[in-house]
């Protein structure tokens, strides 16, 4: 392949999170930065951005567009001269952060902030200049945040209408739901490190390859897919919900008015519904029941899956990741 | 209701059958007491042998008990016949009452097939050497109803129309789709399921088979070229049907002039067209420029030949186009300015490499003109094509494509809330995450960042971790390229035994949740169920889902006897074993009466 890719890095980087993690920062920093270095190494013409997820807070770190002026205090005479102002740029930038007196590491670090700002600077590119083939790689050490659902949902959207490619690495932490599905609806890859101290193992075999190449070297990624959504009202994870059918908005329990495009639900589909919603199994998470779909205006069964039949839907087999996923 | 008795035998024994008010019964001869009772409520079927069978016989089916009683008139034959007709009236009274009086009771549901396929096949006339008797009409209408009305509650009919139309739409859509089919086959006619249970849900495959019924069909494409075919002995034969001669007179008038003038004065309507067909007339109207072989048969023929017209291949066709021509496109229009300056009109080049070709093209481009005309209807040539009048004449060159692309804006969606949408309830959140102190953190990260520059100039990577990692993603792609190219080495058998298992599973469940949901009540073209109806078809789809997982493991064991590999099997059929795990712990969950 002739093309060059653009390759922009989001780097979660939640110092709660990271003092937890098996793998320390510093090992964590070397492993991608060699990683970075790799990937403009590629080709002659290949772009980078990179994108620091600091809680409350994103910051843009590197982008090779516009490279840093000041040149690196140490010239290290072993070291290419573009890896050199890559790296140092990057830890930089990031100690710079790291010194605001109002970072508050409690709060939770803003990987949807960064994502869209990756977003928004592909976007620039596409238009001045013409990016070809642009991915955004994501790893994040945390676990989702459920009230990021609708955001990461409208990036997902938006990296659709440009073709961008999102991958997902999870380094520490649970399995997250939302960049499984982003991963999957942009056509990228997601993995679960288990392997932490081989990070850069994972990182060329999986997230070096662009996506044109893709189509012959086979990137590993994960096949079962969780595909829960976040109700639009609590911002809890469901995975049976109600959906108005205007504007497709998602909420756990039945409402007379839907709050997102104010439009109003007759009442007698309201009882119906109640009147179904006792058949729960599982009191952890709160499940609703899914009813058969009958007139406009009214809520049908959760949606956000791939093509499944409407008969497992009804037949209460869940949305789990199990199910979903044996049939890819 | 009169009492009837009738002498006849029952399993060969001779007896007397008496039909009192409240029972059936047969007594054997010289016996005191009845052998056979049969009480009014029990009569379910009814069947009888053919008219003029040798031996009259009637046979009662009873309810849960299909083969019921067998009873042969022993009287001579018409008054055997008399009494049986009798007999019959009367039971079929009865049973039609049961019938009605069973749709509030649940009872266990009848073999719907055994009624049908019995009404199919002849009523057993032992010692006949004829052939089994096909059921007369007046059996077949009995057991037609009796295999319609057999059910728990009467089979709705969905389409508004009479049993029959509905009978004969089900029957096409189960045709149509050989799937389906087999799934009604399997599970409606075991009994497992009634008739109408199965199509509740389904009722838009009917309603679709009746609208496409519905459509009328138009005129076909070809042209009307009617192929003698040869039969033994050298005759040509051709069938000639109203509908072939309307078309023959639509596509050649001269054939329809011809047709008036002649007959029948002249010639009779059969020599009419035996002539004809055997004229240059129909040869001249062939759609083919082959040769036919039938040259020989091709005879002059004094009458037919009047019509005969010249060959249509001059410059122009015979039939000039009528219509305006466009203002846009008509290029005679400006002709008088490219008289000097534009090329010559090119006489030589006419289309068809055979000369019989331009004849053949012509005829087809006037019938495919007759073919829009009648399609189109009768609309004045010129607003066919435009639906609306634009302004001016420019409208018919102002094409899209010619406009540079705008984005629209899109319609704008009003929300309510924008704050509340985009913002969190995230208090719980906050207190997952562990509280460690926020200083030491700040301080562990920062030291940590220094240290990257030397991890970095020091970076290994362990030789173990590394051979872990490519081993698992290595494992992942192959197995995720390995499932796309792998055949499907389960042999037939056990194949197709574990797609009925998952359809009459999947068919189960589906029934046993449209009984625990509330039914949509907008949507209700069929009959709704009672709540005792839903609960007992609760219970009944449960105990055919309870089984399911034996039937899944005894295919496994199946599966590991044929020597494929088991886990494969199981994979396979996990996700009908979970759908019904979670069907019956929710049934062993509900509130009783739910």
């Amino acid at each position: 392949m002739d093309n060059s890719s653009h390759l922009s890095v989001v780097l979660d980087l939640s110092p709660a999170q990271w003092y937890q993690s098996p793998l320390s920062l510093d090992s964590f920093l070397a492993q991608l930065l060699v990683f970075l270095n790799a990937h403009i190494a590629l080709k002659h013409d290949n772009s980078l951005a990179v994108f620091g997820a600091l809680p409350d807070k994103s910051v843009m770190l590197y982008a090779s567009s516009e490279p840093p002026m000041d040149t690196p205090a140490t010239s290290d005479p072993n070291c290419y001269p573009p890896f050199k102002r890559l790296d140092s740029a990057v830890t930089a930038r990031i100690s710079e952060q790291l010194e605001d007196p109002l970072l508050d590491v409690t709060t939770p670090s803003a990987i949807v902030g960064a994502l869209t700002k990756a977003l928004c600077y592909i976007n620039r590119l596409s238009v001045a200049t013409g990016l070809v083939d642009p991915r955004i790689l994501i790893l994040s050490v945390s676990p989702d945040l459920s009230n990021a659902y609708i955001p990461i949902m409208n990036s997902i959207f938006s990296a659709q209408k440009l073709k961008v490619t999102i991958d997902a690495g999870q380094i520490y932490g649970p399995d997250t739901v939302f960049l499984q599905q982003a991963a999957h609806l942009t056509g990228g890859s997601y993995l679960h490190l288990t392997e932490t101290s081989a990070l850069l193992q994972y990182l060329i075999m999986t997230f070096l390859p662009p996506p044109s190449i893709r189509k012959v070297i086979a990137v590993p990624t994960q096949d079962k897919i969780d595909f829960r959504a976040a109700c639009f009202c609590h911002k809890n994870i469901v995975d049976i919900g109600f959906v108005c059918s205007v504007c497709l908005s998602i909420f756990c329990q039945p409402t007379p008015v839907c709050s997102t495009c104010r439009t109003k639900f007759p009442i007698k589909t309201l009882q119906r519904l109640n009147a179904s919603r006792p058949l729960t199994i599982s009191s952890a998470n709160n499940s609703a029941r899914p009813t058969p779909v009958s007139t406009p205006r009214s809520a049908a069964t959760a949606a956000r899956h791939p093509p499944m039949s409407a008969e497992s839907i009804q037949n209460g087999s869940g949305t789990s990741a199990v199910a979903n996923g044996s049939g890819h | 209701m009169t009492a009837c008795t009738a002498k006849a035998s029952c399993k060969k024994l001779p007896g007397l059958l008496e039909l009192t008010d409240t029972h059936l019964q047969w007594t054997q001869d010289g016996k005191k007491a009845p052998s056979v009772r049969i009480a009014h409520s029990e009569a379910a079927s009814l069947f009888c042998s053919k008219e003029g069978a040798p031996q009259t016989r009637l046979k009662i089916g009873l309810v849960g008990d299909d083969n019921g009683h067998n009873f042969t008139f022993s009287s001579p034959q018409p008054v055997a016949v008399a009494e049986r007709e009798k007999f019959k009236k009367e039971l079929t009274t009865i049973i039609s009452r049961n019938r009605g009086a069973q749709d509030a009771l649940p009872k266990p549901p009848l073999p719907v097939a055994a009624a049908r396929s019995l009404s199919v096949t002849a009523v057993p006339t032992p010692g006949t050497s004829t052939p089994r008797p096909t059921a007369t009409p007046l059996q077949a209408s009995h057991s037609r109803a009796s295999s319609v009305v057999d059910d728990r509650r009467p089979t709705p009919v969905i389409t508004g129309t009479d049993p029959a139309t509905e009978f004969r739409l089900r029957k096409k859509v189960l045709m149509a789709n050989p799937e389906l089919g087999t799934l009604h086959r399997d599970l409606v006619m075991s009994g497992q399921i009634t008739e109408a249970d199965f199509w509740d849900g389904r009722e838009h495959l009917i309603l679709a088979q009746l609208a496409s019924e519905g459509q009328k069909k138009g005129k076909p494409g070809q042209l009307v070229d009617p192929r003698p075919e040869t039969v033994e002995g050298g005759e040509i034969k051709i069938r000639i049907t109203p509908q072939l001669v309307h078309d023959i007179f639509d596509e050649y008038p001269i054939v329809a002039t011809a047709y008036s003038e002649n007959v029948p004065n002249k010639l009779s309507e059969e020599q009419f067209w035996k002539r004809y067909f055997q004229s240059k007339l129909f040869n001249a109207h062939r759609a083919s420029i082959r040769s036919s072989a039938a040259q020989h048969v091709v005879k002059e023929d004094p009458i037919f030949d009047k019509y005969l017209e010249k060959d249509d291949d001059e410059l122009e066709p015979r039939r000039q186009r009528s219509e305006q021509v466009d203002v846009f496109v008509d290029l005679a229009m400006t002709f008088e300015d490219h008289g000097d300056t534009g090329n010559d009109k090119d006489i030589t080049m006419q289309a068809g490499r055979q000369k019989a070709a331009l004849p053949l093209i012509r005829k087809f481009n006037e019938h495919s003109e007759r073919l829009l005309n009648s399609a189109l209807g009768d609309l004045p040539p010129s607003k066919r094509q435009r639906t609306d009048e634009g302004e001016g004449s420019y409208t018919q060159i102002d094409l899209d494509d010619l406009h540079d692309p705008e984005a629209s804006d899109g319609i704008i969606l009003e929300m309510q809330d924008r704050q509340r949408y985009f913002n969190a309830v995230m208090s719980k959140e906050a207190e997952a995450v562990k509280q460690h102190d926020p200083a030491v953190v700040l301080a562990d990260t920062k030291s940590k960042l220094q240290s990257t520059e030397s991890k970095l100039t020091q970076l290994k990577i362990e030789r173990k971790a590394g051979d872990a990692a490519l081993i698992a993603m290595t494992t992942n792609v192959a197995n995720r390229l390995d499932g796309k190219s792998r055949k499907n080495d389960i042999p037939d058998g056990l194949f197709r035994q574990m797609t009925t298992c998952q359809t009459a599973a999947n068919e189960f469940l589906r029934q046993f949740w449209l009984a625990m949901y509330p039914p949509p009540s907008e949507l209700q073209t069929v009959a709704t169920a009672t709540k005792a109806q839903r609960l007992a078809k609760q219970a009944k789809m449960i105990g055919y889902i309870a089984k399911t997982p034996e039937k899944v493991h005894a295919l496994i064991q199946a599966a590991q006897q044929h020597g494929i590999d088991a886990i494969r099997v199981q994979n396979a059929l996990k996700p009908i074993l979970e759908a019904s795990e979670r069907a019956l712990t929710v049934y062993r969950n509900k509130k009783p009466g739910q």
